[in-house]
């Protein structure tokens, strides 16, 4: 491991937490959570641009709800 | 009416007897009236913590089965004439285990207790389900590892599921060297990600591990940080604002700064 490039372990741990808990507390598999990310992208990008994979999942968990929050940043408006 | 709290965590060996025996301790000695229950059926440990096991002579299936009255089981703590145990059966296993005959029993162990605190065995089946069942509220304990926070997700889960109202969150054995080294997660990222209020941060303490070879409650005999820990828990559970202790790093000596961090 280098002394340089090396991330901090928590850091590493915390990412890998929220992606474990993402699919534990919907019980989506990787895989649907994917198709998942595709729908939301197609659907977005018939109003605005978004990136190829530019979209991030997150589920929280709030006193008596989950919350699913995706997050896509904007290129630009589409033209019609 | 006392409140009954179930003590959980899905991992395994992260605390809860432990969490179970001290912070019962520290609601007696607010003078409050305390039962630990052994919900850990056919593996039962906190009348070993408690330095208890010679006293033992009835347990919670002795009742449900009709051979002794709750009285008769419950175990007085050595020091502590408000602190009781009530015993886990070794002889059964966690598939005996009526749930509503359980509730039952501690339902009216709460008409003459201010609080039952019970002991739920790991994992996410029978036993976690019938320590659960009795409880209103439970305190998830975690330590500061993907694993043990990944279960305690899925056990608040659970919880919320059937209808527990007040979860709140422990973190044990957090080690502020390790921290500041980065090396494991912060109790604030731990906070953020399972969306819990934190109600305690119990320092790794050798003390602990002493006492429940000794049998001894350490926040009935000691003086550690911990203590200091498990003190405010029970403060915290009684509604009382207490600030969050600053967990102290281990002072360095000369010599370490020499050494690679
Ligand atoms: N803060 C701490 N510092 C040092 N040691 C600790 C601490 N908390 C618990 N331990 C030790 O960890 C071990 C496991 O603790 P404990 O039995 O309370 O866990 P548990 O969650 O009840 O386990 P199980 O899932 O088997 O019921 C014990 O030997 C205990 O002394
Ligand atoms: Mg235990």
């Amino acid at each position: 491991m280098s002394w340089f490039s090396r991330k901090h372990t928590d850091e590493i741990a915390k990412e890998r937490l929220k992606l474990i808990l993402v699919q534990d507390r919907s019980l989506l598999s990787p895989s649907v959570l994917n198709e998942l990310k595709e729908d939301i992208l197609k659907v977005i990008n018939r109003y605005v641009e978004v990136g190829e994979s530019d979209i991030s999942i997150d589920i929280r968990r709030e006193t008596h709800k989950t919350i699913l929050e995706a997050v896509v940043p904007v290129k630009g408006v589409k033209k019609s | 009416m006392g409140r009954a709290i179930v003590i959980t965590s899905g991992k395994g060996g992260v605390g809860k007897t432990t969490v179970t025996a001290n912070v019962g301790a520290s609601l007696a000695k607010l003078g409050k009236k305390v039962v630990v229950a052994d919900m850990d059926i056919g593996l039962r440990n906190l009348d070993v913590v408690m330095g208890l096991e010679n006293r033992v002579v009835y347990n919670i299936m002795d009742i449900v089965e009709g051979r002794c009255k709750i009285s008769q089981a419950l175990v007085r703590e050595k020091h502590l004439s408000n602190l009781f145990l009530l015993p886990a059966s070794q002889m059964h296993t966690k598939e005996d285990v009526d749930i509503e005959a359980i509730n039952e029993i501690i339902s009216i162990i709460k008409e003459n207790f201010d609080y039952v605190l019970l002991d739920s065995p790991a994992g996410i089946e029978n036993g976690f389900r019938s320590a659960a069942a009795p409880a209103t509220e439970a305190l998830i304990v975690v330590t500061p590892d993907v694993s043990s926070v990944r279960d305690a997700d899925r056990v608040v889960g659970l919880l919320e599921n059937n209808g527990i109202e007040g979860i709140s969150l422990i973190i044990n054995r957090y080690d502020p060297n390790l921290v500041a080294k980065r090396k494991t997660l912060d109790k604030d990222d731990i906070i953020d990600v399972l969306g819990l209020d934190l109600i305690g941060v119990i320092p790794e303490d050798k003390e602990i591990i002493d006492s429940e070879n000794r049998g001894e409650i350490l926040s009935i005999v000691g003086k550690s940080l911990s203590v200091q820990s498990f003190d405010n828990i029970a403060k915290r559970i009684e509604g009382e604002d207490v600030p969050f202790l600053e967990i102290p790093k281990e002072k360095r000596g000369f010599l370490d700064l020499f050494r690679r961090k």
